[in-house]
């Protein structure tokens, strides 16, 4: 409330329930969720020149999901009793769909790495049919975790696990995008001209769908903001923190102007025969992408309850 | 409804209020509640251009909710409820995901920094167990908090509720808070700040990384 009047003389607010650890766990299932439907989709469409991306990603997607629960079992206050969630848990509770999806989903990408690794192509495709929404749910499932704690006015609406899955895809293109092209830069000496142009073509075709990505995401950063403008006081609140307020460095400045406007840009812009205009847009997005955990995660807890 | 089912619930009458911090200090004796953690405080805010200033003082405790975000999203059920209503955390379930804390909209919940686990206030669950009243009613010296089961008709509460005008806090959020306040001040009871965001300040130098 505005009121220029007012004085709060005592008041007591507990300190930030969610942390750093929180944003950055968001972060790593987001790059493999990315990573994980990129691979399927080069498994799928089975073209040669796809092979190396696919091998890259298969990897890459079990290992940062690997990472990513260390966050949460460090953030726990009891780590040690983290097993409760596996023993005592509870249907209505996101956190427990997480627990299952998070021992499920990191298995299924093991052996669909081994899979595509053994060029078993069969096996390989119906493991990434079944995985792309174990995939989608195991990063989608984070978006409703904050969704549904329904305290915080800029975590409560609808679209924010479908925000999280777009900035998922835009986080994952960028890591593989940038992967490859160190792969392409350093590894790559010993394949012929051909195929060392057709996986240059193959990672700008990439940058290009990550740009395509970004607009997507912007789009829906944008509806989210006008809704929460124009919705009851704490959402107005909430909207006015991360576009004038305390985060609107963060909010404006690195996730919208450095990790969208700036890679798109230099992805869809004149220097997108480049390289090197690639790698550093597709290290852009992620930072973008971090900054972007940050601001939901910690931003929307730090308009005080009471 | 169920025969002589209990649900415990306050009253808070803010014309008889003086913002003593009675509650306070009676709960933090009673619980052994940590510095820098709360289970009840009473907040207190200045309102209007002088000369036509007044206090207006808010007592704040778990309102023990019909409907409990932070039950809901417990993925341990170490938060539950019992049958009289009140709402309960279990110390040797409690995993502190901070999860609750995150959904609660009001605030009331806490990590207690030498146990390592979530904690509320229970409306002294052990002393209504054993007939008597919370600890911050019993302390109220000017017996501005009344406690009782609000579904017997003949208790005080559920006259003063039936005979008064009551509010509850963020009534828009769903919860059926089992706290009700009379004559509140609707500033008090809404999220004001004066200017400083205490919370963002938290967010970038108090980070427990």
């Amino acid at each position: 409330m505005d009121n220029t009047d007012v004085n709060v003389v005592y008041s007591v607010q507990h300190q930030l329930p969610l942390v750093m650890y929180i944003a950055q766990y968001f972060f790593f299932t987001g790059l493999s969720a990315g990573s994980f439907v990129i691979s399927v989709v080069a498994t799928l469409l089975g073209r040669r020149e796809f092979k190396p991306i696919g091998k890259i990603t298969a990897i890459l997607a079990p290992i940062l999901l690997m990472i990513a629960p260390l966050n949460l079992i460090a953030d726990l206050e009891q780590p040690l009793r983290f097993w409760h969630l596996f023993i005592f848990y509870n249907w209505t509770s996101p956190i427990t769909y997480g627990s299952f999806l998070l021992t499920a989903y990191p298995i299924m990408g093991i052996i669909y790495a081994i899979m595509v690794f053994t060029n078993r192509q069969t096996p390989a495709k119906i493991l990434g049919i079944l995985g792309v929404p174990l995939a989608i749910s195991v990063h989608g499932y984070t978006g409703f975790i904050l969704a549904l704690a329904k305290a915080r006015a800029l975590w409560n609406t609808a679209a924010m696990p479908t925000i999280f899955l777009v900035s998922a895809m835009v986080s994952g293109i960028g890591l593989v995008v940038v992967i490859a092209a160190a792969r392409w830069k350093w590894f790559d000496k010993d394949a012929t001209p051909e195929q060392r142009q057709s996986d240059k073509k193959l990672i700008t075709q990439l940058a290009t769908f990550m740009a395509y990505t970004i607009m997507l995401d912007l789009f829906l950063i944008v509806s989210d903001i006008l809704v929460l403008l124009t919705a009851h006081s704490d959402a107005y609140q909430a909207g006015m923190l991360i576009l004038t307020g305390n985060f609107a460095p963060i909010f404006l400045g690195v996730e919208i102007f450095l990790g969208s406007i700036v890679p798109m840009v230099l992805v869809l812009g004149p220097t997108r025969k480049s390289m090197k205009a690639i790698v550093i847009a597709s290290i852009l997005v992620n930072i973008g992408v971090y900054a972007m955990r940050f601001v939901m995660v910690i931003g929307g807890q730090t308009i005080p309850l009471s | 409804m169920a025969l002589a089912q209990k649900r415990y619930a306050m009253v808070i009458d803010m014309h008889r209020c003086i913002g003593c911090h009675a509650c306070t200090v009676a709960c933090k004796a009673e619980m052994a509640v940590p510095l820098e953690v709360n289970a009840t405080w009473v907040k207190i805010i200045e309102k209007g251009p002088y000369p036509s200033t007044r206090r207006f003082y808010l007592p704040r405790l778990c309102n023990n909710c019909d409907n409990p975000i932070c039950v809901r999203n417990c993925p341990t059920q170490a938060s539950y409820k019992r049958d009289d209503g009140i709402v309960v955390v279990d110390p040797h379930r409690c995993i502190g995901c901070k999860y609750c804390i995150a959904s609660c909209p009001y605030d009331v919940r806490y990590i207690n920094p030498f146990k390592n686990i979530v904690e509320k206030c229970y409306f002294c669950q052990h002393r209504v167990d054993a007939g008597l009243e919370p600890a911050c009613v019993e302390g109220c010296p000017t017996r501005a908090m009344i406690f009782g089961d609000r579904n017997d008709s003949k208790s005080e509460i559920s006259q003063l509720l039936a005979s008064n005008a009551t509010t509850v806090l963020k009534e828009e959020m769903e919860t059926g808070p089992n706290v009700y306040y009379i004559a509140a001040d609707e500033t008090a009871m809404s999220n004001v700040e004066n200017g400083i965001n205490y919370r963002t300040e938290g967010a970038f130098f108090k980070l427990r990384l």
